[in-house]
């Protein structure tokens, strides 16, 4: 399935207390967002399981910002 | 109508395993007051906790029993059938009623069929009234008590101050079918299986430690005759628990948090690293430290107001050389934490199989001693009809636990952190946690101070 900005940001905006029309690109996830590291590794599992695919776990990890989750995932569905 | 029945997720699992293993239910027990110094419509408070049952699926879980050798299912009742009664404790000094509430902690649920959660409302010294809450650990963690007891006092200010009216809760049968979903995808068992035996594939078999050194160990050894034996046997004869409890000042917690903060380290990574950094001290520089740290799976929105038990447990198994600086441990440590985090769905009680399989150890031997939970939600109520008011809380112990030594690490209402250690009496004493929370602070601000210095250097100053 194709993860659209839209769908990204509902699926952010459930881990924290920002609206997901809130949610920019810009935002870290840690800093802005207010994610811990449990947080983070559960959206990661959650985002695997709605993309049905598997993601490098180094790769994932250097992931500090929404818009780099994007880019990861438009990556990932690029190549797929 | 018969109720539709679930299998245990295997984060209740964890609680629910040591009733088999102690052959009593007083370890599922969880019990904490909560009182203001306020007079209470307790009228109005006990149509809030009968309401709290109707909002609040987790309270109406019920277990069946399944099978000859403690197995049960889990359901959930229509609506809570029996009634709220209320203790006047007021007769008493704050002490004595602290002890009279302990004791109720020791008390036993029936194993099949019964309510699995009482709130009785309080009348307490000092002028203190509220409730007691006393339930089976296998539908609710310290977060889902704080739900309970969030929503209950929400919806008291609601009908009694007209603040608004808390949202409702999210559905425990949904997250419970979610998780349980989600123990059985296949993909992702492989996947989190794989994680694990790698990691198993790349260090081997752990090695025990304790904080009493090396002869615990080797006691051990010599009891199943076997010199290489690298797990301890785990006391389960007299599994009665101490507690000791120390504070940490908020300034002192401040510096904490701030070089967290500063180093993008989490709290749970720094005490990871204090608490292996003294096992290793005491096993004479042990490279290979295992602490099983409890963590509560609780991300989203629906998660942290769901109520039931998403505590669970893995080791966090570091090898760290003593020329290794401590804030680089510290990465260390937070880098396999991460990728344990990314695989948190995974059945404890599959991976232990799985090194039972790989490693054939004596039954009740474990490779660590020490446990720690770090809980960052405060236990408080932010309610801002009641700012301003003397709270009264507190956790009551159950007494017993499988575990040698549980670190349990909050955040105290003033900003201060909590330290409680539940120690097993058999094994360790008062003294031993003095030493442990004394050693474990001149690591860990020893360490914040120079976080350059290598952790071999930091043992030979401790």
């Amino acid at each position: 399935m194709k993860m659209t900005d839209k769908k990204l940001k509902e699926l952010i905006a459930q881990y924290c207390n920002v609206k997901a029309e809130d949610i920019t690109d810009g935002m870290r996830f840690r800093e802005d967002l207010e994610f811990s590291s449990l947080d983070f590794m559960a959206f990661l599992g959650e985002l695997e399981d709605e993309l049905d695919m598997e993601a490098d776990e180094e790769e994932v990890l250097k992931i500090r910002t929404v818009g780099e989750a994007a880019s990861y995932i438009a990556n990932i569905e690029a190549a797929v | 109508m018969e109720e539709k029945q679930y299998p245990l997720t295997p984060a209740q699992m964890i609680h629910h395993l040591p009733i088999r293993q102690l052959g009593t239910m007083q370890c599922i027990n969880v019990s904490a007051v909560l009182a203001l110094q306020s007079p209470l419509d307790f009228g109005l408070l006990k149509q809030c906790i009968e309401l709290e049952y109707e909002r609040n699926e987790c309270l109406r879980v019920r277990f069946a029993k399944a099978g000859e050798n403690g197995e049960v299912t889990q359901y959930i009742v229509p609506r809570h059938y029996e009634d709220i009664s209320i203790r006047d404790l007021t007769g008493m000094s704050r002490e004595e009623a602290d002890h009279v509430m302990q004791q109720w902690a020791f008390e036993t649920f029936e194993p099949y069929d019964v309510p699995t959660c009482e709130i009785t409302m309080l009348m307490l010294p000092d002028g203190y009234n509220g409730m007691y809450v006393h339930l089976d650990h296998r539908i609710a963690d310290s977060c889902g008590m704080i739900v309970i007891i969030n929503d209950l006092m929400q919806l008291y200010t609601h009908f009694r101050f007209g603040a608004d009216m808390p949202a409702p809760l999210s559905s425990y049968r949904e997250m419970l079918e979610r998780d349980l979903a989600k123990t059985a995808n296949e993909k992702r068992i492989a996947k989190d299986r794989k994680f694990w035996e790698d990691q198993f594939d790349q260090f081997g078999e752990p090695m025990y430690s304790d904080i009493q050194g090396l002869r615990v160990l080797q006691d051990s050894r010599k009891r199943h005759g076997d010199k290489t034996l690298r797990a301890a046997d785990l006391e389960l004869e007299n599994p009665a628990v101490g507690v000791k409890d120390f504070n940490l000042d908020p300034d002192a917690t401040r510096a904490l948090v701030d070089f967290c903060m500063n180093h993008e380290l989490s709290m749970t990574n720094l005490l990871l690293l204090g608490l292996r950094t003294y096992l290793s001290k005491m096993c004479g520089g042990q490279e290979d430290i295992t602490v099983r740290n409890f963590i509560s799976r609780r991300s989203t929105h629906k998660e942290w107001t769901s109520g039931g038990t998403r505590t669970i447990a893995y080791p966090c198994r570091t090898v760290i050389s003593p020329d290794t600086e401590f804030l680089d441990a510290a990465y260390m440590i937070q880098d396999v934490q991460n990728h344990v985090y990314l695989h948190s769905n995974y059945d404890p009680q599959l991976l232990k199989a799985e090194m039972k399989e790989r490693w054939p150890i004596p039954e009740n031997t474990v490779y660590d001693s020490m446990a720690l939970t770090y809980q960052p939600t405060p236990i408080r109520m932010e309610n801002p009809h009641l700012a301003g008011i003397p709270i009264w809380t507190n956790w009551y112990t159950n007494g017993i636990n499988t575990k040698k030594c549980y670190l349990t690490v909050t955040h105290n209402p003033d900003g201060g952190l909590h330290f409680s250690f539940h120690y097993q009496t058999a094994r360790l004493d008062d003294h031993d946690m003095e030493l442990l929370y004394y050693y474990l602070m001149r690591i860990l601000f020893k360490g914040i101070a120079e976080p350059d210095m290598t952790v071999g250097e930091m043992m030979l100053t401790l």
